[in-house]
């Protein structure tokens, strides 16, 4: 993908698709590992990822599930792309967190939702 | 759905054994013995934050370089979660060895991890430990176990928490929130068992009520908070002279009190000299200037005194500070009949 592509793309089709695959993820890894850790895989993530896209900062994550209101805003001041890049981190770094905790148990339920959704992010941010 | 119900019903029995426990070791062991009915695994850890000890049972034949493997992942997991890097080498790890069950008898020495889950456990918001449970089988663990193990981890981590709750209390109860001493309770207490001991054993036991002299003064003078930090320096310097047994504790206001198990009239009146000494050459910062303080001191000790009781020997020791004081301040004085 080269840089720069998706311009002229509205942000908010990008972050709504982000946003509500990570509304997903939290319902189906919620219900196998509980809230409590999951915010704390979910902030440590955010921490990490942050400090590179501080849009994500904006998430905010309790037991209670994650607040998009902010992230929203502060996305629809970024290129697709930057967005697109700072979601697809996040969810990587949440993968791989996964898998240090649970090696494949709890990334094999994701996967089947997760790579569509992230496929779809890179075909609508690759067109012209 | 027969086989659910009865997985629901060991699933609550072990959270009830482990609810029981009132230290990390507890829990383990009663997780070690419990867990077996629901998971088929290697070992179980817990990895305990506060004093980086990792609990682990695990079966007799389980080879090193797998308790190590687990060791690693574990204070991974520890680092990551607990936003704090843990080198491995800090960690102190202390094997509880299970029976060996019959299907997995033939452990075999080379055996490695093939398969773990490890989860954080959460106190309101902060990592305080994690759990893992390990396997030598590849993809040992499913959802179903990922969902049980989890509740599992939460009842641990509110087990814990709850301990937690109760040492503070414990620790409320027995120390000096000021100089971080034994309080008085402790102290009548304590003196109730060594004297026991004593008086049934004949060994002796010896008492020290120390007081500061002059101190209404420093706090008319510098006020409450340099008397405070006072009270708190002299706390360190009788703790620090004591030996390991004795008990240090604050009586009341600027009075203190030492029980000493074991020592004779002539060993405890070298170790209140030697107090008494340290006081007067210690400089006591005031803020503004340094501040020289003196100490007395009575001792009652028994044998010696023939005393009959935790009383007597109480009012002893208090009656050779009066003495203390009566003759001048900054000595040390012995009951005398």
């Amino acid at each position: 993908m080269k840089e720069g592509t998706g311009r002229g793309l509205p942000p908010d089709l990008i972050t709504d698709l982000y946003l509500n695959l990570l509304t997903e993820i939290w319902e189906i890894a919620s219900a196998l590992i509980g809230e409590a850790i999951l915010s704390l895989l979910f902030l440590s993530a955010i921490q990490k990822i942050g400090e590179r896209h501080p849009f994500l900062l904006s998430l905010k994550v309790s037991e209670e599930g994650i607040g998009l209101d902010r992230v929203r805003e502060e996305g629809k001041k970024l290129s697709p792309l930057e967005v697109h890049k700072g979601f697809q981190g996040l969810i990587n770094q949440l993968t791989h967190l996964f898998s240090a905790l649970a090696e494949g148990v709890i990334n094999k339920e994701l996967f089947p939702k997760v790579f569509p959704k992230i496929k779809e992010a890179e075909r609508i941010v690759s067109l012209k | 759905m027969r086989l659910i119900f009865k997985n629901l019903n060991i699933l609550r029995s072990t959270i009830n054994a482990i609810s029981m426990n009132f230290d990390p070791k507890g829990i383990v062991e009663s997780a070690g013995t419990n867990l077996p009915h629901l998971f088929r695994f290697t070992s179980f850890g817990l990895l305990w934050k506060e004093d980086l000890v990792l609990h682990l049972y695990e079966e007799e034949a389980c080879p090193p370089p797998f308790t190590k493997k687990v060791v690693e992942n574990m204070v991974t997991v520890l680092s990551i979660l607990g936003r704090q890097p843990i080198d491995v080498g800090q960690v102190k790890v202390q094997i509880e060895r299970g029976g060996s069950k019959p299907d997995q008898a033939m452990l075999p020495a080379q055996a490695v991890l093939k398969s773990h889950l490890t989860l954080p456990l959460p106190v309101e918001g902060e990592v305080v430990g994690c759990i893992s449970l390990n396997s030598r089988e590849p993809n040992a663990f499913d959802v179903q176990d990922l969902q049980f193990f989890s509740v599992i981890g939460y009842q641990i981590s509110a087990t814990l928490k709850h301990c937690q709750q109760l040492s503070s209390i414990k620790n409320i109860a027995v120390y000096d929130t000021l100089t971080n001493l034994h309080n008085r309770r402790y102290f009548e207490e304590k003196l109730a068992i060594e004297t026991e001991k004593s008086f049934f054993t004949g060994t002796p036991l010896s008492l020290m009520m120390v007081d500061i002299d002059h101190f209404k003064k420093v706090n008319d003078t510098y006020g409450h908070p340099v008397g405070d930090k006072l009270l708190c320096h002299i706390a360190s310097l009788l703790k620090s002279s004591v030996r390991k047994d004795d008990t240090v504790a604050r009586y009341g206001g600027e009075e203190f009190v030492l029980i000493l198990p074991g020592a004779s009239l002539e060993v405890s009146f070298r170790i209140a000299e030697r107090i008494r000494d340290l006081v007067e050459k210690s400089d006591f910062e005031t803020g503004l200037s340094h501040l020289r303080l003196t100490v007395s001191i009575g001792i009652s000790s028994f044998p010696t005194h023939r005393a009959r009781s935790k009383e007597e020997l109480v009012k002893m020791a208090d009656q050779a500070l009066y003495s203390a004081k009566r003759g001048g301040r900054n000595q040390v004085r012995i009951f005398t009949p």
